[in-house]
C-alpha cells in the first residue's frame, strides 16, 4: 500500500514536468443556434449519429451505469447497457434561471428543465419537439402533464418528475402557531436559523404567496418591485441562501445550523430518517408545485439516441424506483401507492393521484412571462 | 545585533513579528496537510484516527486527477506560449527605436491590471459573438493573456542588464544578429525565461475566473473542480488530501526553482 | 556603446534583419495583435453590450441606449452602486491592513536579518505561489462551525460544545481576513527592495545629527520608503476591486462584493447588457486607480532600470 502512494504521488509530481506541447483539444466546431427543427425533418437512423449526448442535468439524476451516478438511480441503466455510459456528457444546472442562461451557452442534446420555462426554450430556437412514437413508454405518462408539455401542438416537453417545494421545519424548534405559511421564512424570531433558495423564480412566487398576489407567475412591475422590497427586508434572517440541497441544505439542517429551510420533499423524508423532529408544512397559501422533464436539442446530431435516453428514464421500473429512491412524484400514471415502499410517503405526497398537482393546496409553477424582471430584480435582492 | 536601523530590542521585537507572521502563512497550509490525514469527513477536534484514504480516494477519483491533467497540459502550454511570446516582445522592446513606445508598454502591461472576472466575462462574450462553444483553447489563451506581462517583467530586465560587451564581442567576431542571439543572449538569460515559464504554469494552473466561465462539459480544470468540491461535504477530505500533493509540491518546486536560478544567474555573473 | 552591426563582416539574414537594433521593434507586433484580438476586443464587447449595442437576448432589438447605465449610476437608488460602495470600503480596508502588516516583515528583513535575508524572504513569499483556492478553502476549514477553531474552543472547555463562533465564517470578517492572509507575502516585497535599496548613510547622517532610531525612522525612513509602500497598496488594492473567489466559499449573503454581482449576472441571468454596465464600471474604476498611482509602479520598462 507505501509503495502505491509513493508512485502515485511521484506520477502526480511528475506531471508538473511535464514537457509536451497541447494538442489543441477540446472546441466544438462553430455554430449558430438556429431555428428548431420540425418532426417532419428526416433524421439519419441511428447507426449513423455520433452517439454522443451532452445532457444539462441536475445534480444526482446521471443516467444509472455513469460514474457520475451515486445514488443508484435506475433510470437510464437501459440506455447505458444498450449504448454505453462513454457518450454521456452533464453540464450541471443548479437553478432555472441558470439553466436557461447555460442552455444559450452549450450546445446541448438533450436537457431536463422544469415546466415554467418551457415557453422560453421554445421561443428561443433551442429545442425541438420530441417524438412521440419513438417513446413506448410515453403512453403511461399522466395527460394532465403531458398536455403542459404541449406548445403549438407539439410536444416539446416530456414530464418526468414532479413534486412540491414547500417550509422544511424543525417542529421542536418553531412553534407551531407561527408555521402557519410561507410568513415563516419572515418571522424575526428565527433569525440565522433560516434558508431560503437561490433561485429566482421561486423566491419571487413565495414573496407573491406572501403578499397575498392573485397571480404568483404574472406579476405586474409594481408586484415585482413589492415582492423584490419583501425579499430584501427577509434576507438578513438567512444563515445563507442554499444552491445545492444535498450539499448545502441538508447537512445544515442535519447539524442543526438552519430550523427552517426551503425544501422539496426528499428533503422532508431525508431529515426524517435521521431522526428529526421536522415537517413539511402545508402553507394557508398553498404550496408550490413543479412538473420536470425533459426537452431536445435543436440541433442535436443524436436525434434517436436521444428519443432512447429519454425512453429509459420513462421505463415504467425507472419511474417507481424514482419515487422510491428520491420521493419524487413520477409523471408515470401507472405508478401505485402500493408500488412505494414508504406507504406514509404514499398517501402524504399523493402518489397515484392524477389531481395530484391540481389542488387547490398547490400552487404549479408556470411560465413567467417578465421573468427577465424578475432575473434581474433577484440579482439586486442578492446584492442588496 | 544591533544597527544604526533598529536597536537590539527592536531587532528582537521585530524578529518576534516575523516569526508570528510566518506561523500565520503557514498555519492554514499546516491545517489543511493535517487533517487531510484525519479519518473523518469533517475536519474537526478531537482527531478521529490517522488514515491514508483520502489520498486513495483522491487518486482513484478520475474525474479529480483528470482536472488535475487537464490543468498540468494547459499550465505547460501557457507556460511554453506566454514565454515565447514575452521573449519575442523584450527582445523587441529593446530596440532603440520604436514608434509609441509608450502605448506599447501600456498594451501590454494592461491585463496586470484589468481584474480577471473582467477578461473572463470578455471572453464568454466573445465566444458567444463568433458562435463558438466553450472550449479549453479559449481558456489556454485567457491564461497567455494574462501571464504575458509577468514574463515580460521578467525577461525584458534580464536582456537590459546583459552585458552588451559580450554580445559585442561576438559580432565582431563575425556572428550575425541572430546567431549572436541564439548562441549569446540566449544562454544567458535562461534563468529569467525558466523563471517566468514557471511564473506563468503557476498562474495558469490555479486560475479560476476565466476556467470557470469557458470549459465546457465535463472537462473542469483543477480550480474548478476544486471548487466545485469544497461546496459538497463529500468530496471535502479528497480535496484536502489531494490540495495538500499540490501545496507541498509547489512549495518545493518554488523553492529548488529560485535556489537553481539564483546560483545559475551568480555563476554566470562570474 | 560599442557598437558592432555595421562592422560586423557577415550579411545579416532574415532573421538577423530582424534581430538588428533599428528592425527589432516589429517583433513587438505578435503581441500587439494578440492582446488586440484576446484581450481589447473582448473588452470593446464588454462595452457595446452596456449600451445596448449587442445582445445576448433573442428578439431584443439592439439599439444604443443608455437605460442601464441610467439605472446604475447615481442620482437614484440602486443596490448595485451600494454595493460597489461596500466593496470598495472593503477593499481599501484590507489593502491597508496588508500593508501595514508587511512594513514590519519587509523592514526586518531589510535592516536586521542582513545574513539570511534572501531565505527568509523566500520563506514569506512560497505561500503565495501556492494555489489561492487551497488556501482558502484551508481557512473555510478553520473557520467553519464544527471548524479547526470553535472545535479547539470546546475541546479546551471555553465554549459549550456545539456553540461556535457564528461570525467566523460566512461573513465580512471571514473575507476580509482570507483576502489579507493571501495578500501579506506579495506587499512585503515591493516594500522590501525600497528598503533594501536605500541609502543606509542617510540614516547614519540622521543620527549624527542627534535623532533616535524611532525619529529616524518617522522622519527619514518612512517617507523615503513611501514609494514603496503605495506601490504596495496598489498591488492589492487593483485585483482585489474585481475579488469575488473568497466571498463565494467563505462569504455569507451580506458579503458580497462587487465582482460577485457580475460573476453572477453572466452566469446566473440572462441579462449580460446590465452585468456588461457593471464590468464596465469595474474597468474604469481600476483604470483611474492605474492613472492616479501609475508613477508609483515600478515597472518603468522606458529606462533600463531593473526591478526586483
Amino acid at each position: 500500500m507505501e509503495r502505491m502512494d509513493r508512485r502515485k504521488f511521484l506520477a502526480s509530481s511528475a506531471v508538473f514536468g511535464g514537457g509536451v506541447l497541447l494538442a489543441g483539444c477540446g472546441g466544438g466546431a462553430g455554430s449558430q443556434p438556429s431555428a428548431g427543427g420540425t418532426p417532419t425533418e428526416t433524421h439519419p437512423p441511428i447507426g449513423q449519429e455520433p452517439g454522443t449526448l451532452n445532457i444539462l442535468e441536475w445534480p444526482g439524476y446521471e443516467a444509472g451505469g455513469t460514474k457520475a451516478q451515486t445514488y443508484g438511480m435506475i433510470a437510464g441503466t437501459n440506455y447505458t447497457d444498450e449504448f454505453g455510459a462513454d457518450g454521456l456528457k452533464y453540464t450541471y444546472i443548479v437553478n432555472d434561471t441558470q439553466a436557461v442562461n447555460k442552455a444559450r451557452q452549450v450546445e446541448f442534446d438533450l436537457m431536463h428543465p422544469c415546466i415554467e420555462n418551457v415557453q422560453d426554450y421554445v421561443n428561443s430556437g433551442l429545442v425541438q419537439p420530441w417524438d412521440t412514437s419513438l417513446l413506448p413508454s410515453f403512453k403511461n405518462l399522466n395527460p394532465v402533464l403531458t398536455e403542459r408539455g404541449m406548445v403549438n401542438g407539439q410536444q416539446y416537453f416530456v414530464p418526468w418528475d414532479w413534486g412540491y417545494a414547500s417550509i422544511l421545519y424543525r417542529t421542536d424548534m418553531v412553534d407551531a402557531a407561527d408555521a402557519t405559511g410561507w410568513e415563516l421564512f419572515w418571522n424575526e424570531k428565527y433569525k440565522g436559523r433560516i434558508s431560503m433558495w437561490d433561485g429566482a423564480q421561486s423566491n419571487f412566487e413565495v414573496a407573491a404567496l406572501k403578499l397575498g398576489f392573485p397571480e404568483m407567475d404574472n406579476q405586474t412591475s409594481d408586484q415585482v418591485q413589492q415582492s423584490k422590497e419583501a425579499l430584501i427586508e427577509q434576507k438578513p434572517l438567512n444563515k445563507f441562501y442554499w444552491k445545492s440541497t444535498y450539499s448545502d441544505m441538508q447537512p445544515a439542517f442535519k447539524a442543526g445550523d438552519i430550523w427552517i429551510a426551503y425544501s422539496w420533499q426528499d428533503g422532508y423524508v431525508n431529515m426524517k430518517a435521521e431522526g428529526l423532529a421536522v415537517e413539511f408544512m402545508q402553507p394557508s397559501q398553498g404550496k408550490l408545485g413543479w412538473v420536470c422533464g425533459f426537452m431536445l436539442g435543436a440541433n442535436t446530431e443524436s436525434y434517436h439516441h436521444a428519443h432512447k435516453y429519454v425512453e429509459s428514464f420513462l421505463d415504467h421500473e425507472a419511474c417507481v424506483d424514482l419515487v422510491n429512491l428520491f420521493y419524487y412524484g413520477s409523471a408515470d400514471a401507472t405508478v401505485q401507492p402500493s408500488d412505494v415502499q414508504n406507504k406514509a410517503l404514499a398517501k402524504k405526497l399523493n402518489i397515484g393521484d392524477p389531481e395530484a398537482l391540481n389542488g387547490d393546496g398547490v400552487n404549479i409553477q408556470s411560465w413567467m412571462p417578465n421573468e427577465d424582471e424578475v432575473a434581474l430584480a433577484w440579482q439586486e435582492v442578492s446584492a442588496a | 545585533m544591533s544597527s544604526v536601523a533598529a536597536s537590539k530590542t527592536g531587532g528582537r521585537l521585530l524578529g518576534g513579528y516575523f516569526v508570528l507572521l510566518a506561523i500565520f502563512l503557514y498555519a492554514p497550509l499546516a491545517v489543511m496537510i493535517i487533517f487531510a490525514f484525519n479519518d473523518s469527513f469533517v475536519q474537526t477536534f478531537p482527531w478521529s484516527g490517522f488514515t491514508t484514504k483520502w489520498f486513495h480516494n483522491a487518486f482513484s477519483n478520475t474525474e479529480l486527477i483528470d482536472s488535475l491533467k487537464r490543468s498540468a497540459w494547459i499550465g505547460v502550454a501557457a507556460a511554453i506560449g506566454a514565454t515565447l511570446l514575452g521573449l519575442i516582445t523584450a527582445v523587441g522592446m529593446t530596440a532603440r527605436k520604436l514608434r509609441l513606445r509608450g502605448l506599447v508598454t501600456a498594451l501590454v502591461l494592461l491585463p496586470l491590471v484589468i481584474p480577471y472576472i473582467v477578461l473572463a466575462v470578455g471572453l464568454l462574450i466573445l465566444l458567444n459573438w463568433l458562435g463558438l462553444q466553450q472550449a479549453l483553447w479559449a481558456v489556454l489563451l485567457g491564461h497567455i493573456a494574462v501571464s504575458v506581462p509577468y514574463c515580460l517583467l521578467i525577461i525584458l530586465p534580464r536582456l537590459r542588464t546583459l552585458d552588451q560587451a559580450i554580445v559585442d564581442a561576438a559580432r565582431d567576431l563575425g556572428a550575425g544578429p541572430w546567431t549572436a542571439f541564439r548562441r549569446v543572449t540566449l544562454p544567458l538569460i535562461v534563468p529569467a525565461l525558466f523563471s517566468a515559464a514557471l511564473i506563468a504554469f503557476t498562474i495558469s494552473f490555479d486560475e479560476f475566473a476565466i476556467a470557470s466561465f469557458l470549459v465546457p462539459a465535463g472537462e473542469a480544470t483543477y480550480p474548478v473542480y476544486v471548487y466545485s468540491g469544497a461546496r459538497t461535504p463529500a468530496l471535502q477530505p479528497q480535496i484536502l488530501a489531494l490540495g495538500s500533493v499540490v501545496v507541498v509540491a509547489s512549495l518545493v518546486i518554488v523553492t529548488l526553482a529560485e535556489v537553481l536560478r539564483h546560483r545559475a544567474e551568480r555563476r554566470l555573473e562570474t | 556603446m560599442a557598437v558592432a552591426s555595421s562592422a560586423s563582416p557577415q550579411r545579416a539574414g532574415p532573421f538577423g534583419r530582424l534581430f538588428s537594433a533599428p528592425g527589432r521593434g516589429w517583433l513587438t507586433l505578435p503581441i500587439i495583435c494578440f492582446l488586440l484580438a484576446v484581450f481589447v476586443f473582448p473588452l470593446v464587447l464588454i462595452g457595446l453590450y452596456s449600451v445596448n449595442l449587442l445582445t445576448n437576448l433573442f428578439g431584443v432589438p439592439t439599439n444604443f441606449s443608455l437605460v442601464n447605465w441610467d439605472s446604475f449610476l447615481p442620482p437614484g437608488d440602486n443596490v448595485f452602486w451600494d454595493r460597489f460602495k461596500t466593496s470598495m470600503v472593503i477593499t481599501l480596508l484590507v489593502s491597508v491592513l496588508a500593508v501595514v502588516a508587511a512594513y514590519p516583515l519587509a523592514y526586518f528583513l531589510a535592516f536586521v536579518a542582513r545574513k539570511r535575508r534572501y531565505t527568509l524572504l523566500l520563506l514569506i513569499l512560497a505561500p503565495f505561489f501556492t494555489s489561492y483556492l487551497l488556501r482558502v478553502i484551508a481557512w473555510k476549514v478553520i473557520l467553519a462551525n464544527n471548524g479547526v477553531i470553535n472545535s479547539a474552543l470546546w475541546q479546551l472547555g471555553i465554549r459549550d460544545q456545539g456553540d461556535g463562533i457564528t461570525w467566523l465564517i460566512y461573513s465580512w470578517f471571514a473575507v476580509a481576513l482570507v483576502l489579507f492572509y493571501s495578500w501579506v507575502p506579495f506587499v512585503a516585497l515591493p516594500i522590501y527592495v525600497v528598503l533594501e535599496n536605500m541609502d543606509t548613510r542617510l540614516l547614519e547622517a540622521a543620527q549624527d545629527l542627534g535623532a533616535g532610531r524611532l525619529r529616524t525612522f518617522f522622519r527619514v525612513t518612512l517617507p523615503l520608503s513611501l514609494p514603496g509602500v503605495i506601490a504596495a497598496f496598489v498591488f492589492v488594492l487593483i485585483p482585489t476591486t474585481g475579488e469575488f473567489i473568497a466571498p463565494l466559499l467563505v462569504g455569507g449573503p451580506e458579503s458580497y462584493m462587487f465582482g460577485n454581482a457580475i460573476q453572477a449576472f453572466f452566469s446566473d441571468t440572462p441579462n449580460w447588457n446590465y452585468g456588461a454596465v457593471l464590468a464596465v464600471w469595474l474597468i474604469a474604476v481600476v483604470l483611474v486607480l492605474v492613472i492616479l498611482f501609475g508613477r508609483f509602479l515600478s515597472t518603468d520598462l522606458r529606462e533600463g532600470k531593473a526591478t526586483a
